[in-house]
């Protein structure tokens, strides 16, 4: 089984609830996909036993094959590949790897060429529970290769929860590929429901199970509960917000390993979305 | 000779516009037969690289001048390849008066990137 957990909005606590449930889980499997600015490996400590450079193919055109026909950039959606009239023009960054410039080139002129995107890093923190997170190189405009990538080397994981990035654009997408439910993680704040709302019409349109977890439930207004009603959204937890587990977090430890509250809250989200059968 | 002046609407009057690519409309000053042209710009929405979008645009025109408020790297690469020189105008005023401009010398050549190619 495999559960994202996302959010719209950053800092509404979805690397909380993903380490703490990973950690609370006895067999489990997590990647951090928020590859621009990952964070989940501060809380998890564990052995390094894998560091796997991911690449991202770009066209190199070969001057002696053009003809310059134009076919390459009229296919090209990103306009990556632009034909000028003595010379092709590709920009790295805006490539999606997708390969379509080679295929409508009637010359063959179009080969390509590995760049370095990022890196992944494999963990192992206890004996069955790997964690892997992403690091996107600086400069590079998609992470989407590096979440596919983490997606693949766990597709035999027996259950897999994705850490996701905020905001609903092709990382998100990318992350919550495959998912077989999501648990959004949202703040009862004006800007917590409305970035919400976007997460709830991409997982709709993605055709996803999901439900909801209020996190800092004793903070901002109401609004998101009558949404919920009015939506007929699951709300699967209600977590309040303490100074105390801030300072935890701040630290870099678990709130599993200080709160019983928490621990509680971990529990009752794995019972809803896992079932009685894997509450541990 | 003609020029490309990045443009909020379609006449010789109209405003020009604050960006380069994603302008609403290119206003072509044909040189030789002292006639203007309006050209949707169909880069504008373009999910990324209006930069060169827009300038392919233009070079397939036969455009040899761009009149523009700044130019991303991409827009710059891409008129250098095109063989397209670029000037800078100041923002607020009409195509009319920037094409005047240019023609009084009064406009700096467009050399560097002045701004951070967005997304």
């Amino acid at each position: 089984m495999k559960i994202a957990i996302l959010s719209g909005k950053g800092g509404t606590g979805k690397t909380t609830l993903s380490v703490n449930l990973f950690s609370y889980l006895e067999q489990a499997t997590l990647i951090d996909t928020d590859v621009e600015e990952p964070n989940s490996h501060l809380f998890l400590k564990g052995n390094l036993v894998k560091e796997e450079i991911v690449y991202k193919k770009y066209p190199l055109v070969d001057d002696d094959l053009c003809n310059y026909c134009g076919k390459c950039g009229d296919f090209c959606n990103f306009n990556a590949i632009i034909p000028a009239k003595k010379k092709i023009l590709v920009f790295q960054d805006l490539c999606h790897d997708c390969g379509g410039c080679a295929m409508v080139c009637p010359n063959e002129a179009i080969s390509y060429i590995d760049k370095e995107v990022g890196v992944i890093y494999h963990t192992q923190i206890k004996e069955n529970k790997l964690f892997l997170y992403g690091n996107l190189t600086v400069g590079e405009v998609s992470g989407v290769k590096i979440i596919e990538t983490l997606k693949e080397s766990t597709k035999n994981a027996e259950l897999l929860l994705i850490d996701s990035p905020p905001g609903t654009s092709c990382s998100t997408v990318a992350a919550i590929d495959g998912a077989d439910y999501c648990i959004i993680c949202a703040e009862p704040t004006p800007f917590g429901l409305s970035d919400m709302r976007m997460v709830v019409e991409l997982l709709r349109a993605e055709k996803r199970n999901f439900g909801v977890v209020v996190n800092k439930s004793n903070l901002g207004n109401d609004d998101i509960y009558h949404y919920l009603e009015e939506e007929k959204i699951e709300l699967l937890e209600k977590i309040k917000f303490d100074r105390e587990f801030a300072r935890i977090m701040a630290d870099g430890e678990l709130l599993i390993n200080y709160s019983k509250y928490f621990k509680e809250k971990m529990a009752n989200i794995a019972r809803k979305v896992l079932g009685d059968k894997d509450d541990q | 000779m003609k020029i490309a002046i990045s443009s909020l609407e379609n006449k010789e009057f109209s405003k020009v516009s604050d960006r380069f690519a994603r302008c609403e409309y290119f206003i072509i000053y044909d040189h030789d037969s002292l006639s203007f042209t309006a050209v949707i710009n169909t880069a504008k929405d373009a999910g990324s690289g209006a930069g060169g979008k827009a300038v392919k645009i233009l070079g397939d025109l036969n455009v040899d001048i761009v009149l523009a408020p700044e130019l991303g790297p991409k827009a710059l690469e891409a008129l250098k390849a095109f063989e397209i020189r670029s000037y800078q105008y100041p923002r607020e005023k009409t195509v009319k008066e920037v094409l005047y401009l240019f023609y009084e010398k009064k406009l700096p050549e467009l050399l560097i990137s002045t701004s951070k190619g967005r997304h």
